[in-house]
């Protein structure tokens, strides 16, 4: 079954189905005019560009490009990952791309080498779309952990110096914040598996569908990606975390005051 | 000499006794910004010590230098002739009980927080008895109903004689005490100073209390993070 295209003149009236939001959100003096201009353009430049590098993977399909690729995408995750939980870079750079990189390989591995077993492991159809969605997830995963954690740390640093001298050691006294925001890191991912279906249709499952794909092929790879999602999820936050311990605390266990990106 | 570098003399018929803590010359910052600037004094095992000054002197800095949570900008401190480095700050931090104006009991119930240090490895051999529970609360004159009370139902008062009965749970000897008897009355503050008047036990404190001073070996007064003056037992 063919995928029916989308042509020129018609992805050209797809951008008027915006036009009404728009003047409605101008109506109202949102004043987001421009932030959504921007936004529409960024994104369709942006999956231009995915759309002309998928292309040629797809056509070389060649396991050190692919790899490095793969290599690009962590490296891209790690810096947004860190940006976005405002903590600095030149700290907790390596920490972040050791913990996700691990992860993700992992999942990603386990997914293509015991269940999916393509004819080449390395095949950019494959690795591309799957590391590239597991490794979406779990980027929001540690954001949030990453956040979680060293706001609560500060805003309860008494609390955590007094665990200090009622005897605890460094990972004793993190415990409760570690507790809350490995939860806090894998509670959407658990939230999107317990809806799934019922709420909303998923957007791999959509497009298999879409695609040509019966819909039980599309189910099965649905479940695989949720479950490497949950996995590395689970398994960067918790190591990401732990990691950044060695780095965030000074030699006498207290929290660098100087760990957070200015601004 | 620097009064810091004074010899404890022998005060009545006591024999002197070996210093346990000495601030030498010791500066610290926070955020860039001088907070205790060329401190020194000693302080013998045994002894208690007040330091008095006004708001922004830098009093309770001292207290959390000790412990290890303010990183030196200048000077050393010894503790038992160690420098401060991190293991001799786990050993004061194992030794020294802190308790602050509002102290932080960490837990839902008094009990739980009575227990709480006792679930960390160092301490869990050492579970106290439902006998030395009410016998530390007892010592602060404390029922032993508050056991069941929720932390956030008791008064800063009991907050804090709570705070000092699980520091006596734990056998510590060295107590650093900022504005300990400020949100206590008249009978809950001499319980707590007849505490800390016991010989055993070393104390450094940040007070504005006459009935302490008087209790203490050692005054200390700063101003504006510097020490001007020292008085020990009695002596100008």
């Amino acid at each position: 079954m063919e995928t029916l295209d989308i042509a020129l003149p018609q992805m050209t009236v797809l951008y008027g189905v915006v036009l009404l939001p728009w003047l409605l959100l101008g109506l109202i003096g949102l004043g987001l005019s421009g932030a959504i201009a921007t936004g529409i353009l960024r994104m369709s430049l942006q999956l231009a560009l995915v759309g002309v590098y998928l292309k040629t993977l797809f056509t070389l399909n060649n396991p050190w490009l692919n790899g490095l690729w793969v290599l690009v995408m962590l490296v891209v995750a790690d810096w947004s990952i860190l940006k976005r939980a405002g903590l600095k870079r030149r700290y907790f750079f390596a920490a972040t791309f050791a913990a996700v990189t691990a992860s993700v390989l992992f999942s990603t591995a386990y997914l293509l080498f015991l269940v999916i077993r393509p004819p080449l492991y390395y095949d950019a159809r494959y690795l591309v779309p799957l590391a590239g969605m597991i490794l979406g997830n779990c980027l929001q995963g540690n954001v949030i952990g990453l956040e979680r954690f060293y706001t609560a740390l500060k805003k309860n640093e008494n609390e955590y110096q007094t665990y200090l001298l009622l005897g605890a050691t460094r990972w004793e006294a993190v415990r409760p914040y570690f507790r809350e925001a490995v939860k806090a890191a894998i509670n959407p991912t658990l939230a999107s598996m317990a809806t799934l279906g019922l709420v909303s249709l998923p957007g791999m499952m959509t497009g298999q569908i879409l695609g040509g794909s019966e819909p039980w092929l599309a189910v099965k790879y649905q479940i695989a990606i949720m479950l490497c999602i949950f996995a590395s999820t689970t398994l960067a936050s918790i190591l990401n975390l732990a990691l950044s311990l060695n780095i965030a605390f000074d030699e006498f266990d207290v929290l660098k005051s100087d760990i957070a990106e200015d601004g | 000499m620097p009064p810091g570098n004074r010899v404890h003399e022998p005060v009545d018929g006591r024999t002197a006794n070996a210093t346990l803590i000495r601030f030498d010359r010791v500066s610290v910052s926070v955020r860039g910004k001088p907070i205790l600037t060329d401190l020194s004094f000693t302080l013998g095992a045994g002894e208690k010590a007040v330091l008095r000054g006004r708001s922004g002197s830098g009093k309770s800095t001292v207290l959390k230098t000790l412990l290890g949570l303010y990183p030196l900008a200048g000077g050393r401190i010894l503790f038992d002739d160690e420098p401060l480095d991190p293991s001799a700050v786990r050993i004061i931090r194992r030794r020294a009980a802190y308790i602050g104006q509002e102290p932080i009991l960490g837990a839902e119930t008094v009990r739980e927080a009575l227990m709480l240090p006792f679930q960390f490895e160092t301490h869990r051999e050492n579970k106290p008895s439902e006998r030395r529970l009410i016998d530390a609360l007892a010592r602060l004159h404390l029922s032993p109903d508050i056991l069941e009370q929720e932390c956030r139902r008791v008064s800063g008062g009991e907050k804090q004689r709570i705070a000092i009965a699980r520091a006596l749970l734990l056998g510590k000897n060295l107590y650093l005490l900022d504005e300990v008897t400020s949100a206590l009355d008249a009978e809950s503050k001499r319980t707590v100073l007849d505490v800390f008047g016991d010989p055993g036990f070393t104390v450094l404190s940040v007070a504005h209390d006459p009935d302490w001073d008087t209790r203490c070996d050692v005054v200390l007064e700063l101003d504006g993070g510097r020490l001007i003056r020292t008085r020990r037992d009695g002596n100008a």
